[in-house]
């Protein structure tokens, strides 16, 4: 897919299978450019209140639109059409297989808009074709460190090259859980204000374990040991064992990763010796979900309980 | 922290022999070596980092370290590049 900055064209949105696209008019501007990530349902556009009608977004005609404009008399809807289509909208899509109307395709046309069919009904057209509008205009961010699904979390291990990202990712594989990337995972902001991380299509499923190569995961382990994507949750980072460094030995530190303006918690994992990495990672998320559930910590458990309790009798004399 | 823009010259680019051996000179520096080419900036010392970046023959790509041994590193990087990575004669 060629990537344009200004915006993408409609007939690349007709490529997408998930949209279930079976027929296309006016196919001579299949070009335009949608410049905006949201679809947009003209509804009172078509009644002349343009007001919030935008130039670069793909107008979706469902059920409404089209019983709307069938109920016109002629002369009101060849007015409607004209001043609607005047605006040059890249290109319509009609839902639910309705069979757009000659004089909807010939107003099209006049200013330069395809119209398309899609077999789908409004709702799952328009949050397919959002879901991937949003991935496409999505401000990208690469990060370095591999992209796995454990007990149904996204995490981010990082850490410098050559601490063992891979090898504890592999064992996590080994495992059970998935792979999303290795190495660097490709992260966008989906239409719920998720971050989603992916890999780049190159290095999808491969691994590079050093003394073994680079190995596909999806080949070896199959293809439950993979995934295509993955909302991110949490970030691990693998960091050598520094003994002036303090870590958390309390449980108490709420650490963020900042990304494209969003906060992601983090934990700062000391490598060393005798500490088994992908066991510790797998007691940490089986925590981290422990707390998102609601659990206290433990030290906000013994604080709350020092609160409650009354305080232990002061020694006194008398127990001599 | 240093930089220096670098011509690819090897016919097939930075494919996977090529990323091999640059992403193993880069982890013998201490310094931090980024590659950035295309406004995507990939660890120079991992190996399907500098993949995904498709670089070909004739593309420009912009060498970037920070470390104690930073000026060593871009040139033995940028020779690595100039030798057409000992692939061709």
């Amino acid at each position: 897919m060629t990537k344009d900055a200004k915006g993408i064209q409609v007939s690349q949105l007709r490529e997408l299978t998930q949209l279930k696209i079976t027929r296309v008019f006016n196919e001579k501007w299949i070009h335009n450019l949608v410049s905006h990530p949201r679809p947009q349902r003209p509804g009172l556009g078509l009644t002349g209140y343009f007001k919030h009608i935008q130039a670069g977004r793909i107008q979706i005609f469902g059920k409404t639109e089209a019983g709307y404009l069938r109920s016109l008399k002629d002369e009101e809807k060849q007015r409607c059409l004209k001043n609607y289509f005047s605006l040059k909208l890249p290109g319509i899509i009609v839902s639910e297989s309705i069979e757009p109307e000659p004089d909807w395709i010939a107003g099209a046309a006049r200013y330069a808009t395809p119209v398309l069919v899609s077999e789908l009904h409004t709702v799952p057209l328009v949050s397919r074709l959002s879901a991937f509008l949003y991935q496409y205009f999505s401000k990208k961010i690469k990060l370095n460190g591999v992209l796995m699904d454990i007990m149904g979390q996204g995490v981010l291990i990082t850490g410098a090259s050559g601490i063992g990202k891979s090898e504890t990712a592999l064992e996590l594989v080994n495992k059970g859980y998935q792979l999303i990337a290795d190495d660097v995972a490709e992260f966008y902001i989906d239409s719920n204000d998720d971050l989603v991380g992916r890999a780049n299509e190159i290095i999808k499923n491969l691994m590079e374990v050093r003394g073994l190569g680079i190995i596909n995961i999806n080949d070896i382990f199959g293809a439950s040991a993979v995934l295509e994507e993955k909302k991110l949750n949490l970030v691990i980072n693998l960091e050598k064992w520094d003994p002036k460094k303090k870590y958390d030995r309390l449980g108490e530190d709420n650490l963020y990763f900042k990304i494209l303006g969003l906060e992601v918690p983090l934990i700062n994992l000391p490598v060393g010796p005798g500490r088994n990495l992908s066991t510790i990672i797998e007691v940490a998320l089986r925590n981290f979900l422990a707390k998102k559930s609601g659990r206290m910590t433990y030290l906000e458990a013994r604080s709350e309980a020092l609160a409650t309790e009354p305080p232990p009798a002061a020694p006194g004399r008398e127990e001599e | 922290m240093i930089e220096k823009k670098q011509q690819i010259f090897n016919k097939l680019g930075l494919h996977a022999r090529a990323a091999a051996k640059l992403s193993h000179m880069a982890n013998m520096y201490s310094a931090d070596i980024y590659l950035i080419y295309n406004e995507d900036k990939v660890n120079a010392k991992s190996l399907l980092g500098i993949l995904t970046l498709a670089a070909s023959v004739g593309n420009e790509i912009t060498l970037q370290a920070a470390g104690v041994d930073e000026q060593e590193a871009i040139k033995a990087i940028g020779d690595l590049f100039d030798r057409k990575f000992d692939e061709e004669g």
